[in-house]
């Protein structure tokens, strides 16, 4: 058997045994929309933490990580913080989010907002923006997908067929299996993703140079400051830095498929505990960083998003095919399962809130894959400028989401006009200045984020929602 | 005021992560191998578990 059949074979038994095992997980499970979107409110902290870590450690932990490490350095430190931040803020307000969820039934982020604001509008128009921010969101994941099969099959496979097959059966698979699906899948990928970073993480370096130690010895004198940030602003310097771990973990949980994972706690216990004990999923995040490191060296040369590619190629290179398909088929599972949770979230969305019928939640998660792929097919970029689109566009609702817990006097109208204030400035640094550093080396999301606050304390201050009770009930 | 050490509790891992560059923006000294400021993220991110659970004793219980 060639290489090639070997990897793909065994991430193919993987992926597929992963689906059988969930679907068998939750085979007494009746399909209603409660159950299906947020799991009937019913995980406990453990399968909570499972689903958490399923949908937030997606192929750009994995891929991109490394990546960031192998191409820039330093600047990859900011993954492993912004996360932590991103749980201390969210263990003030989700907890409180959930509680107002579980009394008032909702599921997703915009009826969350339609509650606290009274505004339909409002709703809708979050719900359409969360909604197009997921698409290309997935088609990161799908991207991060065809990396993997690509060097799993040792570039003999067109690899568009293989991805487009995968991405349809986990559609497929989350059209049957709902949320608690993904979260028992996630069960086989934490599992899996974890042993296949330690391999990286801890295994590469001590193979090729005997200890981390001696690697990060070497990544020093092949390139000299490559292990700490450059000062003040220049690009990828401490302001960026220090800006970009800031936007991102306020803008943390704002995703579309988030809320629906906090809904389905059993408890606000559940959810507080989740953000007590997340920050310790982190430290994955160091081995990917390592593994990053080590391929820097190993393999050297690799230019822009071949960046991503690094340490599988590394092992593609020394090891046999059978850890190349173990460590694929955890990079696979870390692209569909959070495609999964992003396409339960962007179906939730448009039919709970855009559509205005639960019902057609199902059928929608069928039309949101469709429409995925296609982006996809058309659309080719770099998985971190791709994230960071993202990030910066979804970052924009935190004030809104995260205010209507603390202040009743904020109106839907201050919470809609810095939203749009947010997303024009974000627009424009990204798409018509196609850079990733603001002025002053700033992260171009922040500035955005600051009007977007500026408008909403401004209309807020000037014409104050009235009746207050109402907001909180 | 226990809501204020609640939060000033929580608060020190992310400001220590946020500005690590400005306590810990070196290589050197390597600790176990690893760069300083790789080391000063790590044992931050390590610490958030018990600062939040600290935290979360001060918290008002409803």
């Amino acid at each position: 058997m060639s290489p090639a059949i070997q990897a793909i074979l065994i991430i193919a038994a993987i992926v597929l045994g992963t689906i059988a095992f969930a679907l068998y997980s939750v085979r007494h499970f009746k399909m209603e929309p409660q159950e299906f979107i947020v799991g009937g409110r019913s995980f406990g902290s453990v399968l909570l933490w499972i689903l958490l870590a399923g949908e937030i450690y997606t192929s750009f932990t994995f891929l991109g990580a490394a990546g960031y490490a192998y191409q820039r350095g330093a600047p990859s430190y900011y993954i492993l913080a912004y996360g932590t931040v991103g749980y201390v803020i969210a263990y003030f307000y989700l907890p409180r989010v959930w509680k107002i969820g579980k009394e008032r039934g909702l599921m997703t982020w915009p009826d969350f907002l339609i509650d606290r604001y009274g505004s339909k509008t409002l709703g809708i128009g979050v719900a359409l923006l969360q909604f197009f921010l997921a698409v290309p969101y997935i088609t990161l994941q799908l991207s991060g997908l065809r990396t993997i099969l690509s060097i799993a099959g040792y570039n003999m496979l067109n690899t568009t067929v293989e991805v487009s097959i995968a991405f349809l059966l986990i559609a497929l698979f989350v059209f049957t299996a709902g949320i608690r699906g993904t979260a028992w899948a996630s069960v086989v990928k934490d599992t899996l993703v974890l042993g296949a970073v330690l391999f990286a993480g801890v295994y590469l370096p001590l193979h090729f140079f005997g200890s981390s130690g001696a690697m990060f010895a070497r990544v020093a004198q092949v390139h000299p400051h490559w292990l700490w940030l450059h000062p003040g602003d220049a690009p990828f310097g401490v302001n960026w830095y220090v800006t970009t771990v800031t936007l991102t973990a306020i803008g943390f949980f704002m995703g579309p498929a988030n809320a629906q994972a906090v809904f389905s706690a059993k408890s606000e216990d559940a959810v507080r505990r989740n953000m007590i004990y997340m920050p310790l999923y982190q430290i994955v995040v160091i081995f990917v960083l390592l593994a990053g490191f080590t391929a820097l060296i190993v393999t050297p040369g690799l230019k822009g998003s071949q960046g991503d590619q690094s340490f599988l190629l590394l092992l593609q290179k020394y090891f046999p095919p059978f850890v190349v398909g173990l460590v694929g088929a955890a990079g696979c599972l870390a692209g569909l399962l959070p495609a999964s949770a992003l396409l339960m979230g962007a179906a939730s969305i448009f039919s709970r809130n855009v559509a205005g019928n639960t019902r057609f939640v199902r059928p929608m998660v069928l039309v949101c894959a469709v429409l995925a792929l296609i982006l996809w097919l058309f659309l080719s970029s770099n998985l971190v400028d791709l994230l960071l689109f993202y990030y910066n566009g979804i970052t924009q609702l935190a004030p809104g989401m995260i205010l209507a817990v603390y202040w009743r006097r904020v109106s839907a109208w201050a919470v809609g006009a810095g939203i749009v204030t947010g997303e024009l400035i974000a627009l424009y640094f990204l798409e018509f200045l196609k850079s990733t550093s603001g002025p002053y080396g700033i992260n171009p999301g922040l500035i955005a984020l600051a009007a977007n606050v500026a408008v909403l304390l401004l209309i807020t201050w000037v014409a104050p929602r009235r009746q207050p009770e109402a907001a909180l009930t | 005021m226990n809501s204020l050490a609640r939060v000033v509790l929580a608060a020190i891992p992310p400001v220590m992560l946020v500005l690590a560059p400005f306590f810990a923006n070196r290589d050197e000294p390597r600790v176990a191998g690893l760069p300083f400021m790789l080391v000063w993220i790590l044992v931050w991110v390590l610490l958030t578990p018990p600062f939040l659970l600290a935290a979360d004793r001060f918290r008002v219980r409803s």
